[in-house]
């Protein structure tokens, strides 16, 4: 029976359902090329980058750098000292990863690169190109993780939920590198995130839970 | 963070040069730079962030005859999960395993761990709200404010400019530090070797004794099969903290002790003293006690901090004693 609790918002969408909108509205190429200084309006990136050189020389130029994020490779264009973290959410609509510390603190913003768990507030999105970027929204589309996302809704590992993502896409890197770990290597693994709310006891149980239902699923 | 020009250096040249040209910062991992550009911490916010990472082959461990070899870009993560390093510098891996948290371990690199600047709050007040010795000014703050983290064995005497002497009393906190230390590790510069003993060092916004567009690029760690070692960090939580202390101690075959600490001095400190008590003897109950005090020996705490100078005889004792 699908749990009634995968159901979100008010918009009674599934979380994977939401998901997959907010994926299928990341723009493939910038919508319009905008110099950031004086709102001038250019065709292509050759073209801002001259405007730059003419007349911003001071300035920093923006960089074009094409992200592949969540299985879809996205041509961007913005300033370099951005981290990954703020171009996902406001060039790319994903909210996912959260902003919380903004210092390679608390977790709440991870993400995986090339298979590994990655901080997205410390990073800078100009060093991303080639990489292999997945979000928690990418997470929640693929089927085979929806025990994961059933399990935290079912023993309720939230409260505000403003830290869940960063613990959830830590938990799939986990799962991922080890189908069948302790509770001890759990705790470990989502060690480098922080839950002010103090939910950490319901993560282990979560994740255990969504194991077994997992190994259920790839055994039927 | 604020505007900077972004560079990938292709190779180590361009890199050392991009730094030289002024107002340019070097970017590896990004644990210890970013965060201090979005607490603008700078006294000049830098105009150029160099990234390393674009540098091919500087990740790498390799075990070759008597010497582990690791390249300055290789992450922590990395090494925590090398066998090469686990086999042949176990403290290594298990320092570099519990350093920070499991998701900045796999972007943080051991060069940038090594050369990180002090985690000293007026050094690292938002907005460059201190104007402290460490960045050029007139004095440390910490000698007279909130100094519960810093130096017991007292403050570095450094130039801020040509004859111009000021004293900083901010502890080196990184993992590694005390720990290729004891190893007896050198250092690979693009420039020179430097014994890991000799690399730290205090001055005007750097930890080490590197200079102006020196790049760290290898790390060498003589292979000893006799040598047994230890590595015990003390902090207030487990996860995403520096160590308020942490010590390794290595042995050789002939009880030749070498006893780092870091998080005491503002440069790890080598406990001469309990060395020389420790030499050729085995470690009994009352010697491992007399070493812990040997070790705090000559410790001057500010008003803050002597809680580091008890936590120096019980670390140095149990450790000891745990071999």
């Amino acid at each position: 029976m699908p749990m009634e609790t995968t159901r979100v918002g008010t918009s009674l969408k599934t979380a994977s359902e939401q998901a997959a909108a907010t994926i299928a509205a990341m723009p493939a190429y910038p919508k319009s090329i905008r110099c950031p200084i004086c709102q001038r309006q250019c065709l292509t990136y050759a073209e801002l980058a001259d405007h730059y050189a003419a007349e911003h020389p001071d300035s920093v130029a923006p960089v074009a750098v094409t992200l592949n994020v969540n299985g879809k490779a996205c041509a961007l264009i913005f300033e370099p000292h951005l981290t990954l973290k703020h171009v996902l959410q406001f060039h790319l609509g994903l909210t996912g990863a959260k902003e919380m510390c903004d210092r390679g603190a608390c977790g709440s913003c991870t993400v995986i690169m090339d298979g590994k768990p990655t901080l997205s507030c410390n990073i800078l999105a100009a060093e991303c190109e080639g990489k292999v970027i997945q979000t928690v929204e990418g997470i929640a589309v693929i089927p085979k993780w929806k025990p994961l996302i059933d399990a935290y809704c079912k023993w309720d590992a939230m409260q505000c939920g403003y830290c869940t993502p960063g613990f959830l896409v830590a938990a799939k890197v986990l799962l991922d590198r080890n189908p069948h770990p302790t509770e001890q290597e759990i705790n470990e693994a989502l060690s480098g995130n922080i839950c002010i709310c103090g939910t950490q006891p319901r993560h282990s149980q979560a994740i255990l839970e969504a194991v077994l239902v997992m190994a259920e699923g790839s055994d039927g | 963070m604020r505007a900077f020009n972004h560079i990938n250096a292709a190779t180590l040249d361009g890199a050392s040069d991009a730094l030289k040209r002024g107002g340019a910062v070097a970017l590896a991992g990004g644990g210890d730079l970013l965060g201090a550009l979005k607490d603008d911490i700078f006294p000049t916010y830098p105009k150029t962030v160099v990234n390393l990472k674009s540098i091919p082959e500087l990740e790498y461990i390799t075990a070759e005859g008597d010497t582990l070899k690791i390249g300055a870009l290789t992450t922590l993560a990395d090494i925590a999960r090398s066998s090469v390093v686990t086999e042949n510098a176990d403290i290594l891996a298990l320092a570099a395993g519990r350093a920070s948290s499991p998701s900045l371990r796999e972007t943080t690199t051991i060069g940038g761990n090594l050369c990180q600047l002090p985690r000293c709050w007026y050094f690292r007040k938002l907005n460059n709200r201190f104007d402290c010795a460490r960045k050029g000014g007139d004095r440390c703050f910490a000698v007279t404010g909130d100094n519960r983290y810093h130096s017991v064995f007292g403050g570095a005497v450094f130039e801020t400019a040509p004859g111009v002497k000021r004293t900083c009393v901010a502890v080196n906190q990184g993992d590694l530090a005390p720990v290729l230390t004891v190893l007896g590790a050198k250092l690979k510069t693009t420039e020179r070797v430097i014994d890991a003993g000799d690399f730290f060092g205090v001055g005007v916004l750097t930890a080490t004794v590197l200079n102006c567009g020196e790049i760290l690029t290898e790390i060498q760690i003589p292979i000893n099969g006799a040598r047994k070692s230890r590595y015990k960090r003390f902090a207030f939580r487990k996860s995403i903290d520096f160590p308020v202390i942490n010590l390794a101690i290595s042995v050789d075959g002939e009880n030749n002790y070498r006893i780092c600490l870091g998080g005491v001095a503002p440069v790890p400190y080598i406990a001469a003293q309990a060395e020389t008590l420790l030499a050729g003897r085995a470690i009994t109950e009352e010697l491992a006690e007399k070493a812990g005090l040997a070790a705090a020996e000559g410790a001057k705490p500010y008003e803050a901090n002597s809680y580091k100078v008890q936590l120096i005889k019980t670390l140095v004792k149990r450790e000891l004693l745990a071999f």
